[in-house]
């Protein structure tokens, strides 16, 4: 069983992808061992230390570090007696002793709702500080400012910021129709965005991660709409005859690709951004919708019948040099540049369902990440680590996070019900 | 009232036929519309026994519209012109259209049912707003549904205007998989959630 569960992973896991990719910071202890991270509870100033607030903390950065996959972290109590973010050689020793490499040290005060914290990364074996940060907020600040320290020790190990302080909105049926929420990239902090009642569909950020659009039939046609998260108001963006769908804001937040069904079938089009001059990029008696913008702004990935089967296609943002992407397959649907822009991942369906695959944007590594369940609309992180899909799996239904090579997958939604075409802010 | 009835129905019958008979050319695929001076080219032997089926075909469809009718709504609706006919009542008028999976083309049976559903609007609400609702099963994707629903609605409405229904009086919208008529995981479901619905609008 264990070997067919290697070969398996050998399958779907070409061995280029094992090791790390060009860029990053090889990141191994002596004789190949992962670095091994512990993150110490949090000191408390001033007050007796409350534990759920301690173990908030180090859950939160263990959480992020080991999905990371760059270092085997641990959240663990307190070890050194002085409760001091300057250690001394001796406090080193115990964490030395139990095989540590990297240290988080922390520590806090909470008074009448101010919360003070501070973040120190340390290296075990060399017995120094790597990087400190400091943040000023209130206590409902801690999961971010958690997210954020797992952001810094990500650069420092490998260079990239982390996207930890990221969210991922999404739609939901907890209420019975289709609704769009909001939360923080690891499942926390729920928000309910739209509340009206009818279908509403394909929710995309901003790139500041302010904004969003999405498709709602609250007026009886499925036409575009734009909100800030931090209010209820809602403008059509797009209400014209017809389709006004899989709306995606332009990497520079200038224009936004659509589906546009006025002139006939499905096309995809671009608008400014306030939803004026629409301008038609496909003429073809197929359809065509789902569009995906390079990271550069200048090509659009899309989804084509042309051939028959919907497959994927990329054009330039003109609508010139249109060519297939994908060559297998016979139903291969949402695609999503990577922000690295090297890779497009998309999800393709077979008789057992769908399945997320990354393609190399000259049709090359065909590779497919997921092999449980039915998953689909991939989207990725904005430092391109992860990709985020709804998945169907007998483990259970939600919103589900991996590493762009497929591995970790994690559940990270904390409902019950169905979740659909979740999508990861770049801020 | 019964009066009015009996001579809806002999009016709804001869619609029928008249489309109906339309239709049934469609069987070679013909792709654009076909109009009723094509039928003299058939032998008065194949027409009368076209018109014996379809006047059989109609019969049954009408006992099955008048079973699922809502009474009430009966005569408002057949007497068409009334622009505050509820769609819910109005939607039982007309006979749903299925199609196949990934498929937006009209199956002879989608052209007998459309041929029946001409009818009614020629003959009972000429001047009607009707909505066509493109829908699809739950497999595919739902944004690659939502086009393709489209693509069936917009079938059902060009084939209608062939039919002789005003084009300006046909609305169409898409439901992708949103909005399944039937729940299930198999291809009892899916058949019946491949389909086009009308509503009377206005």
């Amino acid at each position: 069983m264990k070997i067919l569960l290697l070969l398996i992973l050998l399958f779907i896991v070409p061995p280029a992808v094992m090791y790390a990719q060009p860029g990053y910071i090889e990141v191994t202890a002596p004789g190949n061992r992962q670095l091994k991270l512990a993150v110490d509870s949090p000191h408390s100033l001033g007050l007796p230390p409350n534990n759920e607030t301690a173990k908030l903390v180090s859950d939160i950065i263990a959480f992020d570090m080991n999905m990371s996959g760059v270092v085997n972290a641990e959240g663990r109590s307190q070890q050194v007696a002085t409760g001091n973010l300057s250690l001394v050689d001796s406090d080193f020793v115990p964490w030395l002793n139990a095989g540590f490499d990297l240290l988080v040290r922390s520590e806090y005060s909470l008074k009448d709702e101010h919360l003070t914290i501070e973040f120190r990364l340390f290296d075990v074996i060399n017995r120094k500080m790597i990087t400190a940060k400091r943040y000023l907020g209130s206590a409902k600040d801690m999961r971010r400012f958690s997210h954020s320290f797992a952001d810094e020790i990500l650069r420092v190990i490998t260079g990239e910021k982390g996207a930890f302080t990221t969210r991922i909105a999404y739609v939901s049926t907890q209420t019975g129709n289709k609704e769009i929420y909001v939360m923080d990239w690891d499942g926390h902090n729920p928000l309910p965005l739209t509340k009206n009642g009818s279908i509403n569909l394909n929710p995309d950020f901003s790139p500041d991660g302010r904004e969003i659009i999405f498709t709602s039939y609250k007026r009886g046609n499925p036409d575009l709409y734009r909100r800030a998260l931090s209010n209820t108001a809602e403008v059509a963006l797009s209400n014209r005859k017809g389709l006004n769908i899989t709306g995606i804001w332009s990497p520079d937040g200038n224009k936004i690709a659509l589906a546009l069904s006025k002139d006939g079938d499905a096309e995809i089009y671009t608008l400014d951004r306030d939803g004026s001059h629409p301008i038609r990029l496909t003429t073809n008696p197929a359809l065509d919708l789902y569009p995906a913008w390079s990271p550069d702004g200048k090509q659009l990935a899309f989804v084509s019948d042309r051939l028959g089967k919907p497959q994927i296609f990329v054009m330039n943002v003109d609508g010139s040099n249109v060519r297939r992407l994908t060559t297998s397959g016979n139903y291969n649907v949402n695609p999503r540049w990577s922000p690295k822009g090297d890779k497009i991942a998309y999800s393709r369906m077979t008789s057992a369902g769908f399945n997320i695959f990354t393609i190399a944007t000259d049709g090359s590594s065909d590779t497919q990440l997921t092999v449980d369940g039915s998953n689909e609309n991939p989207s990725w992180s904005a430092d391109a680590r992860f990709i985020c899909f709804s998945s169907k799996r007998s483990s259970g239904n939600g919103v589900y996070v991996m590493r762009a090579d497929g591995t970790g997958q994690t559940k990270v939604s904390q409902g019950k019900t169905l979740y659909f075409q979740p999508v990861w802010s770049a801020h | 009232m019964k009066k009015s009835l009996v001579a809806f129905l002999a009016g709804i019958s001869i619609a029928a036929l008249l489309a109906g008979g339309c239709a049934n050319k469609e069987v070679v695929k013909k792709e654009e519309a076909v109009v009723p001076v094509v039928a003299a080219e058939k032998t008065d032997a194949a027409k009368r026994a076209e018109k014996a089926e379809l006047a059989e075909q109609s019969r049954l469809a009408e006992q099955a519209r008048l079973a699922t009718q809502v009474k009430p709504a009966q005569n408002e609706v057949m007497s068409s012109d009334s622009p505050q006919a509820s769609s819910a009542a109005a939607k039982n008028v007309f006979e749903t259209v299925y199609f196949d999976f990934d498929k937006s083309d009209l199956r002879q049976d989608a052209r007998d049912v459309l041929s029946k559903n001409a009818a009614v609007i020629l003959k009972s609400m000429p001047r009607a707003k009707i909505q066509i609702a493109g829908h699809c099963d739950e497999r595919g994707s739902a944004e690659y549904n939502l086009a393709l629903g489209e693509h069936r609605a917009k079938s059902v409405q060009k084939y209608l205007t062939t039919l002789g229904v005003k084009t300006e009086n046909l609305s169409v919208i898409s439901y992708g998989k949103e909005k399944p008529a039937v729940n299930g995981n198999d291809e009892a479901a899916w058949a019946k959630n491949r389909r086009a619905e009308f509503a009377v609008v206005k």
